[in-house]
């Protein structure tokens, strides 16, 4: 349905733009350590290793988009107009292993349960928003 | 080891006005609780030649700009001042920053306040029924994660989840405190019990969490003051010691880190506080743990070792931590059935208790207590990151 009020903005700043950049184009990516391959989201220096300037060593990369529902609440209340409750806010432990905070749509509350696999989907939520929302998924992820 | 806190320093002076304050600016509370502190001290408001504004964060409540802050409309003759902000934790952190500017001799008496308008803000022509706590980096907000519990409710999840916890163990919690409340004339629910069946019947406002899981908002200010032990003797009031202090992170380990879903970061906290102070979990008489939901107090109770990681819920269910309870925890009420001034809440229970100044809900003999601070950053995955311990007693 539309709604009157729009849904608040993402804050994008220097550090989060390439992730917003690759949304657009409905693309998953996460931040990757070119010297020992480990995934990391929010950005951040490698915390393994000595880093180069500005974390240099980092890049975003494309990741699986997949995951399992760690920890997840159901909005029986909308705390303004731009959202409809009930709705899913959820943590999703993601494939690579970091902890992605994001809505699971595709199925009733009632039937989200932690542990269960989602993967990524590219939502129209709004005119010029796109968000990266989860699903119920077939495939279970290998490392989650 | 060579101990920074213990009992060379002291709280000599509390000024706390709780409720609602539309006429009045947070300075103002702030000034008005400042004032009162040190009358309560019975110093001269012109000794007091220190001042620390407690906020939630810096930037937000309190803007860092304003050039009248509370110790100049108050004509205090600071040498030192400064802002401290990190959530529910700035009290405990901002005593901590305080005691060494006393140390070097910078300041003779330090006045720390805390204000809050919360109330009256919420009641403002732009009502979003949202207080926001970081406006910038706020990860969820276009998923809809608007409010505090958008998110805090990820850690009740998680524990129902691992331990079997259940609605019923936070309702436990949420009926101990209005028990507690019921014996405070000053709490925000004085004159109105609970019982588990009001708690169960309570709406659900982001599952697991009802309306009953979650802490007030008011106005109002809590200040303080502080000085050395040497200086505390001969006051008004018998002197309230600081015995220990700590901090612990949850950012010591990764932001994903599964356990930090089940515990906040005590453990660290805890140590130091508790090695500052030379107690151990049986020496306290009565604690102040940070209640911005039930969920908080569950894992404190674990963290801090009055039962198994685990165990927080039917423990509290069965031995009770209200007025008949094992343990007496948040005594004051606290941010759930009293008011809402962050762990200064809880700061402001400890004297009370400590001076033997609590009435109807005085624990008897009571000698050490603890205040918990939790707090710091929203931004998940990573939430509220930090813990702070004070440990405060008497002679």
């Amino acid at each position: 349905m539309t709604t009157t009020v729009p849904r608040p903005r993402p804050n994008i700043n220097e550090d989060i733009r390439p992730f917003w950049d690759a949304v657009k184009e409905r693309r998953f990516k996460l931040m990757r350590c070119q010297t020992c391959s480990a995934w990391y989201w929010p950005a951040a220096y490698c915390r393994f290793h000595a880093n180069e300037p500005f974390k240099g060593n980092m890049k975003w990369e494309q990741a699986s988009g997949r995951g399992k529902v760690f920890a997840f609440n159901v909005h029986r209340k909308a705390f303004t107009p731009a959202f409809e409750a009930p709705y899913v806010y959820a943590l999703i432990e993601l494939e690579e292993g970091p902890m992605f905070g994001s809505n699971v749509i595709g199925c009733r509350p009632e039937d989200v349960k932690i542990g269960m696999p989602v993967e990524v989907v590219f939502s129209d939520v709004e005119e010029n928003l796109i968000l990266p929302q989860f699903r119920p998924s077939s495939i279970v992820c290998e490392r989650a | 080891m060579q101990k920074s806190l213990n009992k060379k320093f002291a709280i000599v002076g509390m000024g706390l006005l709780a409720g609602r304050f539309p006429q009045h600016s947070q300075r103002s509370l702030q000034a008005e609780a400042a004032r009162l502190a040190i009358e309560d001290s019975g110093l001269n408001p012109s000794q007091v030649n220190g001042a620390v504004d407690l906020m939630l964060a810096p930037g937000s409540g309190s803007p860092p700009m304003e050039t009248d802050h509370f110790p100049r409309i108050l004509g205090l003759p600071c040498k030192m001042f400064f802002s401290i902000g990190r959530g529910g934790a700035g009290g405990v952190l901002g005593t901590v920053a305080a005691t060494k500017f006393l140390e070097m001799g910078m300041a003779d008496y330090v006045v720390l306040s805390y204000g809050a308008k919360d109330w009256s803000r919420s009641r403002g022509p732009e009502k979003t029924g949202i207080r926001s706590i970081e406006k910038i980096g706020h990860w969820g907000k276009p998923f809809g994660d608007l409010a505090a519990v958008s998110h805090h409710t990820f850690f009740a999840s998680r524990h129902m989840h691992e331990y079997g916890t259940k609605s019923e163990h936070f309702g436990a919690i949420a009926v101990a405190q209005r028990e507690w409340a019921q014996l405070n004339p000053e709490a925000h629910f004085h004159g109105r019990p609970l019982t588990l069946d009001d708690y169960m019947n309570s709406p659900m406002v982001v599952e697991p969490y009802r309306l009953l899981d979650m802490c007030m908002i008011n106005d109002g200010a809590m200040a303080f003051v502080l000085t050395t032990a040497e200086r505390a003797r001969d006051l008004a009031k018998p002197p309230v010691y600081v015995l220990g202090a700590g901090q612990g992170e949850a950012m010591e380990s990764l932001w994903w880190e599964k356990a930090n879903y089940t515990r906040l970061a005590v453990k660290t906290a805890k140590e130091v506080a508790f090695r500052e102070a030379d107690i151990t979990i049986d020496d306290v008489d009565f604690a102040g743990l940070y209640d911005c939901f039930t969920g908080e107090v569950l894992f404190q109770v674990e963290d801090y070792g009055w039962c198994k990681k685990g165990e927080g819920g039917p423990f509290i269910a069965s031995e009770g931590i209200g007025p008949n309870g094992k343990i007496n925890i948040n005594t004051s009420g606290g941010l759930l059935s009293a008011y809402y001034f962050g762990e200064l809440t809880h700061i402001a229970e400890a004297i009370t208790q400590l001076r033997g100044e609590a009435g109807a809900r005085q624990v008897p003999n009571a000698r050490v207590g603890i205040a918990s601070g939790h707090g710091g950053e929203i931004v998940s995955p990573g939430m509220c990151s930090t813990h702070a311990t004070l440990v405060l007693g008497r002679d």
